[in-house]
């Protein structure tokens, strides 16, 4: 559900970079979502191509760099998993706290002129 | 052509969570941004923090509900300032949208701001709201996977109040375990647990956040 949010802001920055370009279509979004933010992928281009229907950005594809939960390990120095964890994923040792994974971020867009 | 951006999505979202906080800076207000499933008692801390700062006056609270208008109600009952921000579709508290209410309501005797968010895990823990300190509830009868399936709003939060503690004895909940997930998510995170029921560890939880509150505004 949160997904539509997010979608309607990826459209509205996606939109407003198109004019600021004076691109008339846009074909593709990068983005890089972190895990610790519970996005679906599949719901959130399936919420956003609804939104965007009608609008230069119709029928863009959502290109989602998924980034992984980063964390610091007292026990091995730094790993990374692909779901929140509160034991290391390497060591499984407790001692670990998270430092990344929150990434909601629009890298780059395709357009045409 | 490919138009490198690089901007976070949730941008003019932080842009209205800035105004809020100079406002709330300008004016010495201490804002908590409380945040958790439906039913684990928010309302109830609230009216706990109403009852302590009775006759300091100085309390002002928003309340967020998808569409009912109960929680405010129930709380205006006890005689403070209260406003209503019904979201509709959304599942949380927009930041442009306090900031409105925020400049409507007369804050000139505001001490403390407690913002009542949505009721849900998710949303509400992706937009700050300017917020001087962000509290989630966690009751015990929700079980004790709720850090694992819901890291962010035990990342974000700077206070984990865990409640309903006297109904331990009846139900699967592993407190260390969940204090073990938080500080993983959250080192610096400040834990709680309270009953309203019985009164435990209400005071030290009161105490905490009148702490907060003084070192801001006095
Ligand atoms: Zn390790």
């Amino acid at each position: 559900m949160h997904e539509l949010g997010v979608a309607g802001e990826i459209l509205d920055v996606a939109l407003s970079e198109a004019a600021r370009h004076a691109a008339k279509k846009v074909t593709s979004i990068r983005l890089r979502v972190g895990v610790l933010r519970g996005i679906e992928p599949e719901n959130l281009s399936f919420l956003f191509g609804h939104l965007a229907r009608g609008t230069p950005a119709e029928g863009a594809t959502l290109d989602i760099v998924e980034e992984p939960v980063r964390v610091e390990c007292k026990g091995c120095g730094v790993s990374e998993a692909r779901s929140f964890t509160w034991a290391c994923p390497r060591c499984k040792g407790e001692g670990v706290s998270v430092t990344g994974g929150d990434s909601l971020s629009i890298l780059s867009l395709d357009v045409e002129a | 052509m490919r138009i490198d951006v690089e901007r976070s999505i949730l941008q003019s979202a932080d842009e209205a969570a800035a105004a809020i906080r100079a406002l709330l800076s300008e004016r010495k207000i201490f804002a908590l941004n409380l945040l958790s499933s439906p039913g684990s008692g928010k309302t109830t801390l609230i009216e706990a923090l109403l009852s302590r700062f009775d006759g300091k006056g100085g309390v002002a609270v928003v309340e967020g509900d998808i569409e009912t208008e109960i929680d405010a109600e129930r709380i205006r009952r006890h005689g403070v300032q209260v406003r209503q921000i019904n979201t509709r579709s959304t599942c949380h508290i927009q930041p442009s949208r306090l900031l409105a209410v925020l400049r409507e309501m007369d804050l000139s005797a505001t001490r403390l701001l407690l913002v009542e968010n949505v009721g849900n895990l998710v949303c509400p823990a992706e937009v700050p709201l300017g917020e001087d300190a962000r509290v989630v509830l966690l009751s015990v009868t929700e079980g004790d996977e709720k850090p694992l399936k819901y890291p962010l709003v035990f990342r974000t939060s700077d206070l984990l109040v865990i409640t309903k503690t006297d109904l331990l004895p009846h139900v699967t909940f592993d407190v260390d375990r969940v204090r073990r997930a938080a500080r993983a998510a959250n080192p610096a995170v400040e834990i709680f647990e309270v009953s309203a029921a019985t009164g435990d560890g209400m005071s030290a939880l009161l105490d905490r956040i009148e702490t907060l509150r003084a070192a801001k505004s006095g």
